[in-house]
């Protein structure tokens, strides 16, 4: 299409605190401002150009592919200094720009680069299989003897919504207990919406997805979930640790 | 492929997608650049990979719904039968004060 020289951009994926072990990252500039720097890669513009990114952004491979490479950029800092990480797609069209929104932003990223620093996230999920809870409390219902066809009905009717009243209940005091618990280990702690389960191909519910900020080296919280787990195996409970990740989820407005 | 990938990763496998997708495209810093990436485009772009994944039908089977904040899907995803693990899921998210899209039908 357009052969002008604006066929680059700049792709900014975090900005860091200045280290030299940053240099060996691959496939990245660095663009400097005081002592931040943000992550770059020059990028064809024409793969970001507003008129084609909607359609790129609804093209699974497309997503998929440039996600994971933002991510393992940001993996790839956060290994050797503090990183604050960009959200996904945020390009400039020249390095002067970058330059500008450094300067003009340090002392927000100070802040953050402060308040992550020697920190990494972990993720933690909860799973539960509903549907075998489920059956596995029914087991355990009274037999209906007696009265009609109707009345034997209506009784298991009655039975299994105080089931799911109670389980609904442990469930709940479940998931908070173990948020309060994780949340007591950890510098920090942000709840996120459970995903879907067309996002995480399992057939179990997600009870908990929690982000919690600890510090490097720091084995409580792993402790904790673990812990956890052998509390909650009973009830089919399964968690699941993830990380260390990049401080996404500690970055920005904090709530 | 480099000490780097080595360095910070613990975990055994490779991230799951909807993590990774969680993180880059809901969390971070959003600044904006000299090219905008509308956030409408974003959200729709999780709603249709949901949607690539397992079909509308499918997901409403499944009681999958939480696209319903979505305007542009909302009314098409609205109209299936709310299943009652899945709401009795969103109440229990509710209670325990995670945050939950439910928009209940009623």
């Amino acid at each position: 299409m357009i052969e002008a020289p604006a066929g680059t951009a700049w792709y900014v994926y975090g900005v860091a605190e200045d280290n030299p072990a940053l240099e060996r990252l691959d496939a990245v500039e660095l663009i400097r401002q005081g002592n931040l720097v943000a992550i770059v890669r020059e990028v064809p513009l024409e793969e970001y150009d507003e008129a084609v990114l909607p359609e790129r952004l609804n093209d699974r491979e497309w997503l998929e592919r440039n996600a994971r490479a933002h991510e393992d950029v940001l993996q790839g800092a956060a290994a050797v200094t503090a990183v604050v990480p960009l959200r996904f797609g945020t390009i400039y069209r020249s390095p002067e720009h970058v330059v500008e929104m450094l300067g003009e932003r340090a002392g927000e990223f100070a802040e953050n680069l402060q308040r992550v620093r020697g920190h990494v996230e972990l993720g933690v999920k909860a799973w539960v299989d509903l549907s075998a809870l489920e059956q596995t409390l029914a087991a355990g219902d009274q037999p209906v003897a007696g009265g009609g066809a109707g009345a034997a009905y209506l009784q298991q009717r009655a039975q299994q919504q105080e089931r799911s009243r109670e389980l609904s209940d442990r469930l709940t005091e479940l998931a908070e207990e173990a948020h309060r618990r994780l949340t007591a280990v950890a510098a920090a702690d942000v709840v996120n919406r459970p995903q879907p389960r067309e996002l995480t191909g399992r057939s179990e519910a997600m009870l908990l997805n929690g982000a919690y900020l600890v510090p490097e080296g720091d084995d409580r919280l792993r402790n904790e979930v673990e812990q956890l787990a052998a509390e909650h195996a009973g009830l089919g409970v399964e968690y699941e640790l993830t990380g260390p990740w990049p401080p996404h989820n500690f970055t920005g407005e904090q709530s | 492929m480099s000490s780097r990938e080595l360095a910070h990763r613990s975990g055994p496998a490779p991230a799951q997608l909807a993590d990774v997708l969680e993180r880059v495209l809901d969390k971070g810093i959003v600044i904006a650049g000299d090219i905008q990436i509308n956030l409408l485009d974003i959200e729709l772009l999780t709603v249709k990979l949901r949607l690539l994944i397992a079909s509308a039908d499918k997901a409403r089977e499944m009681g999958i719904d939480w696209w319903d904040g979505d305007p542009f899907l909302s009314k098409s995803a609205r109209d299936g039968n709310g299943n009652s693990v899945e709401s009795r899921l969103r109440a229990l998210e509710e209670k325990a004060g995670l945050p939950t899209t439910q928009k209940e039908e009623s």
